[in-house]
């Protein structure tokens, strides 16, 4: 290229005001909803977002729960990492201990000002002075049945312990199981074994000094009654995880199940009628109406440490939870996702979903329920990082393949249960 | 010697046993991708399908990148192979005829590979690749896949060329063949049953490769279909219909591998026989 036009292009791209160089500050969101029906609507959100804001690029790698554990710190390690990673309350800690966090309480009270946090999914990201991630969406376990089969059956939804055996007794035939109840070492098993428990009065796993307090009566009647309850399970719900339970209340083989939703299931794969789903809230021991059931807060956590990837990271999430996004993002599963906001609890967004039109009062049962959702290890205020170990090593639930495979004393394996914890928090 | 007829039946039998026991999870798993999500799900299942219906592929072909993971899964189990046996045939073949201190230890070394687990080896190893800038690269997949297959295929290929007759080996070097060429132009067609075993087993081991494959690979565009397919499938709601759809077709390609290389696998046995 000869000198002088050369010379005209240096000086007429000096010309160009700099805004137009400027590149806009990309960021990478990692998330654990795999689907293609979900990667679909979270790119839905994130092409609105990144047209409306030219300056800011966010993109989407979705991950896999199998994996993150072992995933995320390595690659936070190798400085591969993303930008934003969505969490639940016991992945939170293995980050912090890391030093990969740091806290975003100011921007959580932000939002929680505009948008009015729960307030339990905000206390599962709330410890040592810090709140660690934003809270996005909630899932709680609850128990569904078919009103036409308890009609037929001529029992009411179950309220204690007692009762909710008795109907797993009598929904018990032609082939049919009453309940159907997962005792595999995973995390469902966790869940619907810590969703007994706190209706049992054992939500507690710590003391306020920190020791465990897991082996106490309120734990051994809790795996004692689950254990009573397996009769009525099919009896390969030793390796089940929460697909084969859905399928079996789908095909109307369980009675009645703990889930966190069957509804897409249930509207897509068994056709069945919306009128006909029931939810309740999980029965207490003594048939109080003082229910509680696990919650996962699911949030999402800020891992760059670069200020301009940081303000990009909040201007996303700032959009994600504006009601009018709000409920589209929710619904990118409808029916499992709850909303953790006041305002998106109300947003048209959430509720003009088609499907969750039709089955707008299994759902707002279920938002219901999740008022007084707990999580093993959140619930005191104060969170003992082994509970992370504890959590990944699925105890609960190793406790109780103890009592059903193992055919150990309930007293016994929450004892065994008990000194594992231990190990594992040394 | 003339079997009796209850000796036939309890063969028949014993076979029709083993047949059905590798076979029926296949026609389950391939009969059910045709059915209809409410006859999967049936409280009483079905042997034969009740319904057929093309909904479960159109899905997974139409709504997730599973083709994406399908191309990504051959490219790369494709290359571990081609590059396994690469390197393992003239390895095979230097451990059997050349003499080199050591050359037993290290013949038994290179199986250390297979004492250590590989999610042992997987945190180390992302950390070299990451400085490497290998991660989130197909390359990184195949690097791996050779690495760990290489040991075994090593030790079968020296077997095999262990049992062509010293004799035939000989009568070509004493034309003056040199050892390369006496590899390519008698050793490797003689061997060409246990080159097919290996490559299957090349290939095979990577295209069911996980831990490296979920692990290394950061985007969805370039994963396999082991890691992509378990991600389609969901955690808490599983579509039955597309789980069984992507199984079904995750399948054939190890089954057109199998029957392009058994065919030339059984060629080369006939060959052998006939000479």
């Amino acid at each position: 290229m000869k000198t002088p036009i050369r010379m005209l292009l240096a000086g007429s791209m000096l010309a160009i005001p700099a805004q137009v160089f400027a590149a806009p500050v990309e960021v990478t969101l990692w998330h654990m909803e795999q689907p293609p029906h979900r990667v679909e609507r979270i790119q839905m959100l994130i092409d609105e977002f990144n047209a409306a804001n030219p300056d800011i690029t966010v993109s989407q790698e979705p991950q896999n729960w199998g994996e993150i554990y072992a995933k995320a710190p390595a690659a936070l390690a190798a400085g591969t990492g993303p930008d934003m990673l969505f969490a639940i309350p016991d992945f939170a800690p293995i980050l912090k201990e890391m030093g990969a966090l740091t806290s975003l309480a100011d921007f959580v009270a932000e939002l929680d000002a505009e948008h009015d946090f729960v307030d339990s999914t905000v206390e599962a990201y709330s410890y040592d002075d810090g709140v660690w991630a934003v809270p996005l969406y909630n899932m709680t376990l609850n128990l569904w049945y078919r009103k036409s089969v308890f009609e037929e059956a001529g029992i009411d939804v179950p309220a204690s312990w007692d009762e909710w055996r008795a109907a797993a007794e009598t929904l018990t035939a032609d082939g049919r199981f009453g309940m159907g109840l997962p005792a595999n070492k995973q995390l469902y098993t966790d869940q619907t074994v810590y969703s007994v428990m706190v209706n049992g009065g054992a939500s507690e796993l710590y003391n306020e000094d920190g020791t465990l307090r897991f082996d106490n009566p309120e734990t051994v009647a809790a795996y004692d009654f689950y254990n009573s309850m397996m009769e009525f399970s099919p009896p390969d719900a030793t390796s089940w995880t929460w697909g084969e339970a859905e399928a079996c209340f789908a095909s109307a083989s369980c009675g009645m199940v703990m889930q966190f939703t069957v509804i897409s299931t249930y509207e897509n794969q068994a056709e069945g009628d919306a009128a006909d789903l029931g939810v309740a809230a999980i029965p207490t021991k003594d048939g109080s109406d003082d229910n509680a059931t696990i919650a996962y807060a699911n949030a999402v956590m800020l891992l760059s440490q670069e200020e301009a990837e940081r303000e990009a990271s909040k201007a996303f999430i700032r959009f994600l939870l504006q009601p009018e996004n709000y409920g589209r993002f929710l619904n990118m599963e409808p029916g499992l996702f709850m909303p953790v906001t006041a305002d998106g609890a109300e947003a048209d967004s959430f509720w003009n979903d088609p499907v969750v039109q039709e089955y707008r009062e299994q759902i707002e049962t279920v938002i219901a329920n999740g008022q007084n959702g707990k999580l093993f290890g959140f619930t005191s205020g104060r969170v003992f990082p082994a509970i992370a170990a504890i959590s990944a090593q699925n105890v609960l639930a190793e406790t109780l393949q103890s009592v059903v495979v193992s055919d150990m004393a309930p007293a016994e394996a929450v004892t065994a249960g008990q000194a594992r914890m231990e190990d594992l928090s040394r | 010697m003339k079997r009796t007829m209850g000796w036939n039946l309890t063969l028949a039998a014993g076979l029709g046993f083993f047949v059905a026991l590798v076979g029926l999870p296949f026609w389950w798993v391939v009969s059910g991708s045709f059915k209809l999500p409410q006859e999967i799900i049936a409280r009483v299942p079905t042997m034969f399908p009740q319904s057929f219906t093309w909904q479960h592929y159109d899905k997974l072909l139409s709504s997730s990148d599973y083709g994406t993971y399908l191309v990504n899964s051959v490219f790369v189990s494709g290359l571990s192979a081609f590059l396994t046996l690469l390197l393992a045939i003239p390895a095979g073949y230097a451990f059997f005829r050349l003499e080199f201190r050591g050359r037993e230890t290290w013949y038994r070394v290179i199986l250390l590979a297979y004492a250590f687990p590989s999610i042992v080896v997987l945190i180390p190893l992302f950390t070299m690749f990451a400085k490497a800038g290998l991660v989130d690269t197909r390359l990184a997949l195949i690097i791996v896949n050779v690495a760990f297959a290489l040991p075994f295929a090593i030790w079968m290929l020296r077997s095999f060329f262990g049992s062509i007759p010293r004799e035939i080996e000989e009568a070509a070097r004493l034309d003056g063949g040199p050892p390369l060429t006496v590899l390519r132009r008698i050793m490797i067609p003689l061997t060409a049953p246990g080159i097919a075993a290996v490559a299957i087993f090349a290939f095979v081991t990577s295209w069911t490769e996980y831990v490296f494959a979920s692990v290394m690979i950061l985007s969805d565009a370039k994963r396999t279909i082991p890691v992509g397919f378990s991600g389609i499938i969901g955690q808490y709601q599983v579509d039955w219909g597309l789980l069984l759809a992507g199984a079904s077709l995750a399948i054939l390609p190890v089954v057109i591998v199998f029957a392009l290389i058994g065919r030339w696998f059984v060629t080369g046995l006939t060959e052998g026989a006939v000479k």
